[in-house]
């Protein structure tokens, strides 16, 4: 007798006692209706697009009522083929990943999906974990990535990883280290392009006035943010303040010309990840030095 | 026999008497021999010898039986797929077992050697990306005595292959079987109508059916093949969606519950398998079936739904359609 025959079992007592509501009816009823939201049939990674289907109308929403978004240079995409999106993280909550795939998705000829690759915080998270692979994104790891670009996925990383989207709010829009260059390394082995990318209105949504680290630790967070609305406000205090986001991309970084073994020049990967670096970074300056208001752009 | 017979192990075991049954078909039942202490169907008409691997002699009496019947060939499938309550018979069937089936083997000069193994021996972590591939490391959750000895079984045929470059070696990592006459204590989840999972987490999982995994085994000993190989299914599926398929009712319990709960049932004779086991619930353990396809030229005919549609076909003709109207 197994630990789900004991639970069977105590099933079949209620099911004697109660002929109206049998198993039968019950397990039809919860497949039915998990069908009707999930797929039958998900690709490789786990993405479900009828699942994505139904969560995608309330992401839309944030994309152009709430924070209203512009995408500028969304045709430095390329239309087809494997390529990585690199882009500053920021806003303690992933926003900033799916208003770029929302961006790809909606306002690039090709309606390429962009195939975010999440902080492991959140990829190994309860709950965050089936919904991000649901929704098209994957854990952050080489190999991972290496897959998709093989596979001809356009990719999003944020090199900045934790240190960017756990970042104060008085550091906002200061880019943090680029990681160990992962992103380049997999661009030169798989001789994908580079699309550097910045997002400006992300920081204010949650802005990091502090923080309780030691509260995350147990959950398995590596921090635990204080904004002007949480904790304070509950759960209320997660709502994303409305700021005005603009998303720019600019021209993709060839590195095809280097070759696969370009992977194993250290000097070469810095190189390369302090250029696109410094791309984010000027496009973010030139973008700041032109906004009036957070909130209305 | 020119060629030298070929000698099968866990012929009791489904996916070794299938194997056995398919060579005699291909080859003739002259051409086999079956090692184990549990005797072939005698329609088969295969020659047996009786060896207990677990017995401290058995090292001397398997060198004696492959020497005898001229073995060329020792598919090697005593392996356990249910968790053992006796965990030192296990210990000493899959690992210790393993190294003297191998020391005979070498010893007798057998050219080829195919071992049993399992995807599970990756271990399923958080961590993992999403495809393992034969090179990973092997990280199972050693404190699981039952992925703990298949590991060990692993490790002993690596070393031998290193040490005997003479005997080829390949390992067959299999993913978890599913399809019709598989009867374990993961199928049997699928048997009651309520089913505990982790609240917040569902992970991709492989169901392999067994036609694919004797394809698998055949196409290894055809092609003498070395080195280790997943064999996995063509697609794998959402855990949420095979129970739901199933028309299986899913019971979230959160994971600081379901640890010392499993055990506690465990302990207590009603659970079919340890805490250990929830990991495989819980994380993703997925192996890449390129390198089986690349060099063993083969690939699943079946995707993991399809695995699960044929066992449900197979054992609950009629309840295995009934999320399927429902939806129509």
């Amino acid at each position: 007798m197994s630990a789900s025959g004991f639970v069977a079992a105590v099933g079949r007592a209620l099911d004697a006692g109660a002929s109206a509501m049998t198993w039968e009816k019950v397990a039809r009823a919860r497949g039915a209706g998990y069908f009707q939201r999930h797929s039958e049939d998900v690709d490789d990674f786990g993405f479900d697009p009828r699942f994505d289907a139904a969560v995608q109308p309330f992401f839309e929403l944030l994309y152009t009522l709430w924070w209203r978004v512009e995408a500028f240079g969304i045709e430095n995409v390329p239309a087809e083929g494997g390529a990585i999106i690199v882009a500053n993280h920021s806003g303690v909550l992933p926003w900033d990943g799916l208003m770029i795939n929302l961006a790809v998705r909606h306002e690039h000829p090709a309606r390429r999906q962009c195939r975010m690759l999440a902080l492991d915080m959140f990829a190994l998270l309860p709950f965050f974990a089936p919904f991000l692979a649901r929704t098209g994104a994957v854990r952050a790891n080489p190999e991972n990535g290496e897959r998709l670009l093989r596979r001809g996925e356009l990719i999003g990383v944020f090199p900045e990883g934790v240190r960017g989207v756990g970042k104060p709010y008085r550091d906002r829009y200061k880019l943090a280290r680029f990681g160990r260059g992962g992103f380049v390394r997999l661009a030169l082995r798989t001789g994908a392009p580079i699309v550097p990318c910045a997002i400006i209105g992300a920081e204010e949504v949650h802005p990091k006035i502090g923080g309780m680290d030691w509260v995350g630790k147990p959950l398995g967070l590596p921090f635990f943010p204080i904004t002007p609305t949480f904790p304070a406000l509950g759960p209320l205090g997660l709502v994303p303040l409305p700021s005005k986001w603009s998303i720019e991309f600019a021209e993709p970084v060839a590195v095809d010309q280097h070759g696969p073994d370009g992977a194993d020049d250290p000097i070469l990967v810095s190189r390369l990840s302090e250029q696109v670096r410094g791309t984010v970074q000027q496009m973010l300056d030139r973008r700041l030095a032109r906004r009036q208001s957070p909130w209305f752009g | 026999m020119t060629a030298g017979r070929i000698a099968v192990t866990g012929i009791a075991s489904f996916l070794g008497s299938r194997v056995l049954r398919a060579l005699v078909e291909k080859r003739g039942a002259d051409a086999l021999v079956a090692v184990d202490v549990a005797r072939p169907d005698t329609a088969l008409g295969v020659r047996h010898r009786a060896v207990d691997f677990t017995e401290p002699s058995s090292g001397e009496q398997l060198l004696e039986a492959l020497r005898e019947e001229k073995v060329a060939t020792v598919i090697h499938a005593a392996a356990l797929t249910n968790p053992s309550r006796d965990g030192s018979f296990a210990h000493e069937l899959e690992s210790i077992g393993t190294l003297n089936v191998l020391a005979a083997a070498a010893a007798a000069g057998v050219g080829h050697f195919v071992l049993r193994s399992f995807t599970a021996v990756y271990g399923a972590h958080g961590r993992n990306p999403a495809y393992l591939t034969e090179d990973r490391p092997l990280q199972p959750n050693l404190s699981l005595g039952w992925a703990r000895d298949k590991l060990e079984g692993e490790q002993h045929a690596a070393s031998f292959a290193r040490r005997y470059p003479a005997m080829k070696i390949a390992v067959l990592r299999f993913a978890t079987l599913f399809g019709p006459g598989v009867r374990t204590f993961y199928t049997s989840i699928f048997d009651h109508r309520m089913v505990p999972v982790l609240m917040g987490y569902d992970p991709l999982i492989q169901l392999l059916h067994p036609d694919d995994g004797l394809g698998a085994f055949l196409a290894a000993v055809e092609l003498r093949a070395e080195g280790a190989f997943n064999v996995v299914p063509s697609r794998p599926i959402p855990l949420l969606a095979a129970l739901h398929l199933a028309g299986k009712v899913p019971l979230p319990v959160p994971h600081p519950i379901a640890y010392p709960a499993a055990d506690l049932l465990w302990a207590a004779g009603l659970a079919d398998a340890p805490a250990g086991f929830i990991d495989f619930a819980r994380y993703p353990f997925l192996g890449d079936g390129e390198k089986a396809r690349r060099e063993l030229g083969f690939t699943a005919r079946h995707s993991s739904r399809q695995a699960l549609e044929a066992y449900l076909r197979d054992r609950h003709p009629k309840a295995s359609m009934t999320t399927a109207e429902a939806r129509a």
